[in-house]
């Protein structure tokens, strides 16, 4: 059986130390360290005890489509009990609402241990925290007061119904019609598919925000507008009603995340109201999906970390073969496995990556904390823009890195990895939906590539190529952090040549540019990480030469720095070059031919 | 090559409307001496108020219709009561007063009385004809009398028509044809004596036209506009904008007219259709631009922010503009045969509007000009479509066209069936360009002596070099002409790299360099977009390099072994006004608008406009003594991104010498341009390098002083002084300078680069780049 332990060293480190520069933001004070420690002391017990021992059973069960009525399973709805209770449904919603207003970093800090303990989970409260943003900040002031107080405690729960049938990526496709009954609310009838946490049994009601067209709706992207409609209509005493004619047709079969009910939802004349203008519901829907895609990327981090630590443990204990540089435990038959140098490049590779990329999942929490509360409007425009640009990133590199983790991690295993009982592999299958979902990961670098490096003229771009060009002209000529420096510099080159000619590719042919696109965020991606490592390295060396570090905390921290400078960001100068490969090597073969 | 000896010394003008005015104002800017009479107000008082009125007025015009201010003083005002006799003086007397028979030719009477003998006597009219304004007058009167019919404005519009009466001297046609060519720039197309003339005749035609199938075909306005625009080689403001750029009201004037003069059975006269919803408009006051409306209007969004609302056509209701995406628009990007044969509403409709108006111009050849030619500069020139109705045909193919038409049932006007016979209207043989006349064959288009064209020059034949950036050209005679073609011949690495190479390729093989183009704009500057690109990813080496490279070409241009002629025409700003600079001279058309906008964008002129504009006032003779006034010249100049807004008053900048020469009419620049080229090659010497006493750290001390100054006033913004500072260091010689040591041109270039790479980095020139970039105007932060 898996276990999970949150890594609290680490996070602290993240927290109190790499992202120790900024100072408290209006409205943040009461979250000193002291409170920040508290709540992680707190996420980690509620995490390790209650909702990791539901991951595997949760899977195996699943939840079931009974009656028409879903049934989570077993435990579920008790576990949800007490994580309302504890008030962890509403961390990031305002005081005001009910809920607890914590800054978005301590949020993310907490997302990522739900995410280790039990992804499936976790999707619950994720997507009541993004309906509860979506009205918030684009509903009525009426429906607000409605609904934003039961989102916040958790007493309903949010979804949002975005795909259909014949519509995934392209939502200028649906069909789901609304119809004006002349009261103010809307007769909403469609089909919607692949709605998480669509129907469940932890609370009596669900609030579904639905895109849906306006009979005069122009064509397209340009005509849809959204909907809240609830599962059953409250009361005058804000207590559920009646049923609102939101039933569940189906639920997928699927391959991980088992325990979260994906449902196919059929409105039929559900009552519905208008959220933000009519035909305005993908600037609503953004606000969703901005937050979304910054989640899905805890969800790679989460499930690295955990694979990691199970992977690690298994190594230790494993015992297989003899050291090639000699025995190492001459007690034992065997040696155990994290002797071999390839399993350690294994576990590195994975600890190489959750440890920069928790900085980086961190850093764009901060960010936003920034972007809404910064007491100066140019720094919070400034954090703003940096969060536009990595949302593509941390969405998609962190999932694909998250889920290559977890088969790392699986490798680790040999072929124990791949039977159930370690649970290992049901990280690999859970993992696996993170690079698909909110947005395929294709579509994550169609983002980045056609939409944030032209955004004002490469506005975006300047506010991490500056930081970063600022910090390489600083400390490039420090001799002992000269061999982490130097290949960013090179790799930040590398990426600095690939954006602009990207740029000038994509204004002569956009399709030049977008062929290039995935192994460009992949480069971006490596190199963010890379700064992030560049500046981990220089704190721990500070510490090592300051003598703190009696348990080798920071010892292991410049040596995992190393690993990923010298075997993953050399990676760069491959991704440069497939970057620029162009469009021929893609489009050349008619589509007969493949 | 010099103008032909002038025979107009002085102009009286009669008439000081906006018409009038602005045809004095262009004589002025001649530099011949004008007499602008009016009547007397009524009112007593002063007798001379109106023309004074109209000088001031003209003054306030914006665009200005003087070209500096010292034109102003060449228009004298008067009354047509009391100096009448200073018409005595006149070579040339242009009657502008109201479009009224009876008042013409009591005006014209007067001017018998007073003029001196064999003076010209010219009206501009634009719907009484010739035949009916010397009704009853002399024949010593109708002998030197013709209409010069301009456009408005008249100083920026180049089409004059002209028109000879049967007694009209040759003579007289010839001196007014002459003048208005060489020393008002103008496009002389001769007419006949018929309604509208030639652009008018179609114009009006064309517009009704367009209207009438908008309507039929259910288009709203934008749709029309998208269409009846770029695609089909017309400005973008299409019909509708059009309309309520020149006022919704003139258009009755112009119908009422036409059809008062216009031959029975005329086309026009068919489709002509007045609109209940125009007149309502237009009784409402919504009038255009200069009204509170027209087809389009500026409305107040809910947010406070500007909408652009658009017409109904039905209901008379604004909404707000669409941005239509017709297929057939994207479509015309292949041809104007592409979008004619598209089957959506926008290819129906453009397909209607020209088939009618083609149609309509084939069938007034000859009643209303003798050839093709006329017809088509015509409306190039007055109504600046990119091609006149006979390219157009040409483009759609002329049997294509006469096919069409036939299939539709239309009238096949004799001309084009010749065209179609033929071959089409024009042919290139032996790279001259021939149209077809109307006597059945070809014949060669006769540029008039000292017009030399580029497209002329490059017709046929294949460039010296070349790359995608900039082209060089053999105009023959030992003088080479680099001619930029990049978007908005904005400079880059390509471009400065064709410049290297043209200053190696004439100076092993020619005698002299002409750089030239015949763009809208000789060049806007550097290329704004890649700079602020690679500023925000911080690929400063990259921008480093730029400066460099752009330092030494300039540099390799000013020191070659062989004279360099600048010969700019429209905007030439920032390193465009940097080549200029490092040139051994510069021919200018006379509409050339320059100046070093770089501070507008938080930078410095990075490639030494700074350095020549300082040399520039430095060598200046009768400057005053001292470090000082040639830096704070140059400084305010810069500081202020002031660019000339005419070739004079670029002079007074002190972007153009003293000696520098000025065109007027633009086809005859580059001919200018290689004459003064090879007037210089005669016994070229490469200058000498400057020698600058500079101020150093007290020049910016005094600098900083006046920018505290104007700070306190509010006149200077914060990041103004962030650059200002930076231009002071540069100007004034960097901090070790001293007057008593002469500062060298190379340590000027490098300040500047210095300057320049500090300014690139900061967030407010950055902001400022991309501002300008996208909104097209300065940000003041």
């Amino acid at each position: 059986m898996a276990t999970y332990k949150a890594p609290l060293r680490d996070i602290r480190f993240v927290l109190n130390e790499v992202l120790a520069d900024s100072e408290p933001l209006p409205g943040d004070e009461e979250y000193g360290a002291d409170t920040a420690d508290a709540i992680l002391e707190a996420a980690a017990q509620i995490c390790e005890e209650v909702l990791q021992p539901l991951n595997r059973s949760g899977d195996e069960e699943g939840s079931v489509l009974e009656n028409g009525v879903v049934r989570t399973p077993k435990g579920f709805k008790e576990a949800y009990e007490a994580f309302r209770e504890g008030g962890w449904v509403g961390m990031p919603c305002a005081v005001e609402d009910g809920g607890q207003g914590m800054p978005r970093l301590l949020h993310n800090v907490v997302k990522e241990m739900f995410c280790s303990a039990n992804l499936a989970f976790g999707m619950f409260p994720g997507l009541s925290n993004g309906a509860y943003a979506a009205i918030r900040a684009h509903a009525v002031e009426e429906l607000k007061r409605a609904y934003l107080p039961k989102l916040a405690t958790g007493e309903w729960t949010g979804t949002m119904c975005l795909t259909e049938p014949q519509c995934g990526t392209d939502l200028g496709l649906i069909r789901t019609r609304a119809v004006p009954k002349g009261d103010g609310s809307y007769a909403i009838t469609g089909t919607k598919i692949f709605i998480s946490c669509g129907d469940h049994d932890f609370t009596d009601n669900i609030v579904h925000l639905v895109l849906a067209k306006l009979p005069d709706a122009p064509e397209g992207i340009r005509g849809i507008s959204l909907f809240l409609v609830p599962k059953r209509l409250p009361m005058a005493d804000g207590k559920p009603g009646v049923h609102n004619g939101v039933s569940t047709g189906a639920l997928e079969h699927k391959m991980g995340i088992k325990a979260s009910p994906t449902c196919v939802l059929n409105f039929e004349n559900s009552v519905g109201w208008l959220v933000g203008g009519m035909h305005k519901g993908m600037r609503c829907m953004f606000t969703m999906m901005n937050e979304a895609r910054l989640s899905v990327g805890m969800q790679g981090l989460g499930l690295a970390e955990v694979a990691y630590q199970n992977a690690r443990d298994y190594a230790r204990e494993r015992t297989q073969g003899r050291s090639v540089s000699g025995t190492k435990d001459a007690a034992k038959t065997a040696d155990p496995i994290i002797v071999h140098p390839d399993v350690r490049k294994n576990l590195l590779s994975i600890r190489s990556f959750t440890e920069g990329a928790r900085v980086m999942a961190y850093w764009t929490g901060r960010l936003l904390d920034e972007s809404e509360k910064h007491p100066d409007a140019a720094k919070r425009e400034a954090a703003d823009e940096l969060v536009q640009l990595l949302t593509p990133i941390v969405k998609a590199y962190l999932t694909d890195q998250g889920f290559a983790s977890t088969v790392t991690a699986q490798q680790v295993y040999g072929g124990h990895g791949y039977i159930r009982e370690h649970g290992v592999e049901q990280f690999v299958r859970d993992a696996r939906i993170a690079q698909i979902y909110e947005g395929t990961n294709g579509i994550q670098a169609l983002d980045l590539v056609g939409r944030k490096l032209p955004q004002n003229m490469g506005r975006l771009l300047r506010r991490f190529f500056h930081p970063v060009d600022t910090f390489i002209q600083a400390n490039g000529t420090e001799p002992k952090l000269a061999e982490f420096v130097m290949p960013l510099a090179k790799a930040f080159a590398k990426l600095q040549q690939a954006t602009a000619q990207l740029a000038e590719k994509g204004l002569k042919d956009p399709e030049e540019a977008v062929s290039g696109a995935t192994d460009y965020l992949r480069l971006f991606g490596h190199v963010v990480m890379g700064f992030l490592w560049c500046r981990i390295v220089k704190l721990a060396q500070a510490k090592i030469a300051a003598g703190n570090d009696a348990d080798g905390f920071y010892a292991a921290k410049v040596m995992t720095a190393r690993f990923f400078i010298e075997r993953v960001l050399p990676e760069t100068d491959t991704l440069f070059r497939t970057v620029l490969a162009g469009r021929k090597t893609l489009m050349e073969m008619p589509a007969e031919a493949f | 090559m010099p103008a032909p000896k002038l025979k107009i010394g002085r102009v009286g003008v009669i008439g000081s409307g906006v018409m009038g005015g602005g045809i004095a104002a262009h004589v002025a800017n001649a530099g011949v001496p004008v007499h602008l009479l009016d009547i007397v107000p009524k009112d007593g008082g002063n007798r001379n108020a109106v023309a004074e009125g109209a000088i001031q007025r003209l003054l306030k015009t914006d665009p200005a219709p003087f070209m500096h201010a010292g034109a102003a003083r060449l228009v004298t005002p008067g009354n047509i009561e009391d100096h009448l006799d200073r018409l005595g003086e006149c070579d040339w007397i242009v009657e502008v007063v109201a479009e009224n028979l009876a008042i013409k030719q009591e005006v014209y009477k007067k001017i018998e009385a007073h003029r001196k003998k064999g003076s010209i006597v010219s009206s501009n009219t634009s719907t009484i004809p010739l035949q009916n304004l010397t009704k009853g007058l002399p024949k010593s009167f109708a002998k030197d009398f013709l209409i010069t019919h301009f456009f408005n404005p008249p100083r920026y519009m180049r089409l004059l028509e002209i028109v000879a009466g049967p007694s009209t001297k040759p003579k007289a046609v010839e001196i007014i044809r002459d003048f208005c060519d060489h020393a008002l720039g103008k496009g002389v197309v001769d007419c006949k004596d018929t309604p509208g003339f030639i652009a008018n005749r179609i114009g009006t035609y064309w517009i009704q036209a367009a209207i009438n199938h908008s309507i039929d075909l259910g288009l709203t306005v934008e749709e029309a506009d998208s269409v009846a625009g770029r695609p089909m080689g017309i400005p973008k403001t299409g019909i509708f904008g059009l309309l309520d750029l020149v006022g919704l009201d003139l258009m009755p004037h112009v119908s009422k007219s036409l059809l008062a003069t216009l031959p029975e059975g005329d086309d026009y006269r068919r489709i002509y259709r007045p609109q209940a919803l125009f007149e309502k408009m237009i009784a409402d006051g919504y009038t255009g631009r200069k009204g509170k409306g027209g087809f389009y209007r500026l409305a107040k969004g809910a947010d406070g922010s500007r909408v652009k609302e658009a017409i109904d056509l039905k209901t008379g209701e604004y909404h707000v503009a669409g941005k239509p995406r017709l297929e057939s628009v994207e479509a015309a990007r292949k041809g104007l045969k592409v979008l004619a044969e598209h089957p959506d509403k926008g290819g129906k409709y453009a397909w209607a509007v020209m088939r009618d108006t083609l149609a309509y111009a084939a069938s007034l050849v000859p009643d209303i000009a003798d050839q093709v030619t006329a017809v088509d500069e015509a409306m190039r020139l007055g109504y600046a479509w990119k091609r006149g109705p006979f390219e157009m045909i040409d483009q759609l193919g002329a049997r294509w066209f006469a096919d069409k038409l036939a299939t539709e049932g239309k009238a096949v006007p004799s001309l084009v069936t010749a065209a179609a016979a033929a071959g089409g209207f024009y042919r290139t043989q032996d790279a001259t360009v021939e149209y077809l006349g109307t006597d059945g064959a070809y014949h060669a288009i006769q540029r008039r002596p000292g017009v030399l064209l580029l497209t002329d020059v490059k017709r046929g034949k294949q460039p010296i070099v070349g790359n995608k950036a900039a082209s060089l050209w053999d105009l023959g005679d030992g003088v080479a002409c680099l001619e930029f073609h990049t978007k908005m011949n904005a400079f880059d690495a390509d471009l400065l790299g064709m410049v290297k190479k043209a200053i190696d390729t004439v100076t092993k093989s020619y005698k002299a360099l002409v750089i030239h183009n015949d763009a809208d704009n000789f060049s806007v500057g550097a290329n704004l977009g890649l700079a602020l690109f690679a500023a925000n990813v911080a690929l400063w080496p990259a921008i480093d390099q730029l400066v460099d490279q752009g330092q030494k070409t300039f540099k390799a241009l000013k020191y070659a072994p062989f004279p360099s002629v600048g010969a700019p025409a429209g905007m030439a700003l920032g390193g465009g006004c940097e080549v200029l600079l490092h040139c051994s001279a510069v021919q200018a058309h006379a509409e050339s608008y320059i100046g070093l906008v770089e501070c507008g964008v938080g930078l410095v002129p990075g490639w030494g406009g700074s350095k020549e504009l300082l040399t520039r006032w430095a060598t200046l003779p009768g400057m005053p003594k001292g470090p000082m006034p040639p830096v704070a010249k140059a400084f305010e100049t810069v500081a202020m991104a002031k660019v000339g807004k005419s070739a004079h008053e670029c002079r007074e900048l002190g972007f153009l010498r003293p000696t520098d020469g000025i065109t007027m009419n633009r086809d005859r620049l580059l001919a200018d341009a290689k004459e003064t080229a090879l007037k210089l090659a005669k016994k070229y010497k490469a200058p000498e390098p400057p020698v600058l006493n500079l101020p150093g750290p007290t020049g910016v001390a005094a600098i900083q002083l006046q920018v505290e100054g104007l700070a306190l006033q509010g006149k200077v913004t914060t990041h103004d002084q962030v650059v200002v500072k930076e231009l002071a260091k540069v100007i004034t010689g960097g901090d070790d300078a001293d007057h008593i040591e002469p500062t060298s041109e190379d340590k000027l270039y490098a300040l500047e680069r210095q300057a320049f790479m500090r300014l690139v980095k900061t967030e407010g020139t950055l902001q400022r780049m991309e501002h300008m970039l996208t909104t097209g105007k300065p940000l003041r932060n």
